[in-house]
């Protein structure tokens, strides 16, 4: 189970953090995912120098409607190769929480956080411990815990399987 | 129970009876990328089949708008990519750099019918919910499933119903109300739903309004807003698309039982023009409460509003200021598509915005990117028909007004944040 117990530093963000926030339209062009952490956050005010300081195991908290805008999935490959393990968020935009399933990329759906995010229950910095198994946060720094819900449904078939490409090729395994 | 939209068409599409959050995998008919996104798709489906054949090449379609044509190398390499691979696969459906922004040339090109299950690498495919079709922005790895075997999964939505009366005073139009309905729902507003938008206002709109429409229930974070097309709107598309459009539209209604999650009802008479604010789409205002802000750069036209009735509008305006715009701003005007320009062409427009000193761009999605001419740079201020605001979106440290084309030019006359009102007296 231990494996499942994650630790790092919350990277605080606010609602409706927009793809163009996240990866940013000027770096469009680039097709190489690996490429893409570089510039991960770099056109958020105040978070410029996320893709440089954020270590990995660190968290991206945000509230609702995390990752709106763009289809790109420069802003699921970005966090996902700078070594993000899992975004923490309200809510998720549409198209962002399928470019997150297809990869396999976790995200975890926490009632109440934008509230908490607003009212400085979890801040920047603060030292948080996820178990992606339970879905239970703490924040270590002051003792505040949520709960996150994982995905259900076939999205979490497809989680396990590691992403869709993944999930279609054992599916024609089957066959 | 009567069904909605959503769920015939997705009922069409899989073969199975569905209810308001099925999982269910849907025949995909046509399957589309761009130059942006569109090399990502390639790269990835050579790297995961092996550099294998697409399921079906008459259902893939690329269209070239996001740097259109190529401003830098890595652009004009990646444009290749897309290219070489639609010969290598035989796909035939390429709009290349000079056609316009995809949606619309695959509009313009009756390749979209009511009930069609649609794919693109642009979060405003859905716009083509206008005629009645199920489109929707995906990222690569969506894009790259469906070439390999024609299907993709999604979630069955709730559907939200919107209907619309009243008239627009002069001066307000369509983008006016979605920016009130904007700030009104919020950028969750509908969250995850579909929407299907009636009443007289629809009944009587244009194309260009219903595209303006269903574009930007994106920014309110909805699956598609969809209006099944009636009137010169189904005339239209039956001389593009075929007579099968007809039969669509009667078995792909929703039924009169049909559940809703909401029942909203608007009036848009004394509707006023409205404005999304730096730098959030639902930060809205009316364009009084926000005149004499102080603007650098005036753009009209992207997937919402650079059709040929939108750029009209901006004319009249134009028109009624005697054909002066002001020095202190640049003004650009790009249309959707080459169809658009030539019509503008053809009614004179473009001599007379040329001679007023206006930039009259080829069809692109234009400033929608940072990577594109008429970037702001930082502390600028611009006004813009397009669909998104946030900070920085067309340059770090810039800013943007959302608007009408009415506001936008008014804007571009004044030399400040005006109301259209004010000069179409």
């Amino acid at each position: 189970m231990e494996q499942n117990v994650l630790r790092g530093k919350a990277w605080v963000f606010t609602d409706d953090v927009d793809t163009d926030l996240i990866y940013h339209n000027k770096y469009l062009a680039e097709t190489d995912p690996k490429k893409m952490a570089q510039y991960s956050f770099e056109y958020y005010p105040g978070k410029e120098k996320f893709a440089k300081e954020a270590k990995p195991g660190d968290f991206v908290v945000a509230g609702r409607n995390f990752g709106t805008g763009s289809s790109r999935e420069h802003a699921v490959y970005c966090l996902k190769e700078l070594g993000i393990p899992v975004v923490l968020a309200e809510s998720f935009a549409r198209i962002y929480y399928r470019n997150a399933i297809n990869n396999g990329y976790p995200v975890l759906f926490v009632k109440g956080l934008s509230d908490a995010i607003k009212e400085g229950k979890v801040k920047d910095g603060d030292e948080l411990e996820v178990n992606i198994a339970t879905g239970e946060i703490k924040d270590l720094t002051n003792g505040n815990t949520f709960h996150g819900d994982a995905v259900t449904d076939l999205e979490k078939d497809i989680m396990a399987s590691g992403g869709l490409i993944e999930y279609l090729k054992a599916q024609a395994a089957k066959k | 129970m009567g069904k909605t939209m959503i769920q015939k068409i997705i009922q069409r599409a899989s073969g199975k009876e569905v209810q308001v959050g099925d999982r269910v995998w849907c025949k995909i008919d046509l399957s589309t990328a761009r130059d942006f996104g569109g090399p990502n798709c390639v790269l990835q489906f050579d790297e995961v089949t092996e550099k294998g054949k697409v399921w079906d090449p008459d259902k893939i379609a690329f269209t070239f708008d996001l740097q259109a044509p190529a401003h830098a190398e890595k652009v004009a390499n990646n444009q290749k990519i897309i290219r070489d691979f639609a010969k290598r696969q035989g796909i035939t459906k390429v709009f290349d750099v000079n056609w316009g922004i995809g949606q619309h040339v695959l509009l313009e090109n009756g390749l979209v019918k009511p009930g069609d299950v649609i794919l693109g690498t642009d979060s405003h495919m859905n716009l083509l919910g206008g005629v009645g079709a199920f489109a929707t922005g995906v990222g690569n790895t969506d894009i790259v499933a469906s070439w390999i075997n024609g299907t993709l999964w999604f979630r069955v939505p709730e559907t939200m119903k919107i209907t619309v009366n009243g008239s627009f005073a002069r001066g307000v139009c369509m983008r006016d109300f979605l920016t009130f309905l904007v700030g009104k729902l919020g950028a969750d507003g509908m969250f995850f739903k579909a929407v299907e938008f009636y009443g007289e206002t629809i009944e009587k709109s244009s194309l260009a309004d219903r595209i303006t429409l269903c574009s930007m229930v994106t920014e309110m974070s909805g699956k598609v807003g969809l209006i099944m097309p009636n009137g010169e709107v189904l005339d239209w598309l039956v001389k593009r698309a075929g007579t099968e459009v007809l039969d669509r539209v009667q078995t792909l209604k929703a039924d009169p039982d049909a559940v809703y999650s909401e029942d909203l009802h608007f009036d848009v008479t004394g509707l006023e023009p409205m404005a999304s604010c730096p730098d959030a789409p639902d930060n809205v205002k009316t364009v009084r409460e926000a005149a004499g802000a102080h603007i650098d750069q005036v753009h009209i036209g992207s997937c919402s509003n650079g059709r040929f009735e939108d750029i009209a509008a901006a004319f009249e305006v134009l028109k009624a200021a005697n054909f002066q715009i002001s020095d202190s701003v640049r003004t650009i005007i790009t249309p959707s598509t080459r169809e658009v320009m030539k019509q503008c062409a053809e009614a004179g427009f473009i001599q007379k915005f040329l001679e007023a000193g206006v930039i009259f761009t080829n069809p692109t999605c234009s400033l929608c990117t940072a990577e594109h001419y008429g970037v702001l740079p930082g502390g600028d201020v611009g006004v813009s028909t397009t669909n998104r605001n946030f900070i920085g979106k067309v340059g770090k440290g810039s800013h943007t007004y959302l608007v009408s084309p009415m506001t936008a030019m008014a804007s571009a006359v004044k030399g400040v944040l005006t109301d259209p009102r004010d000069i179409l007296k």
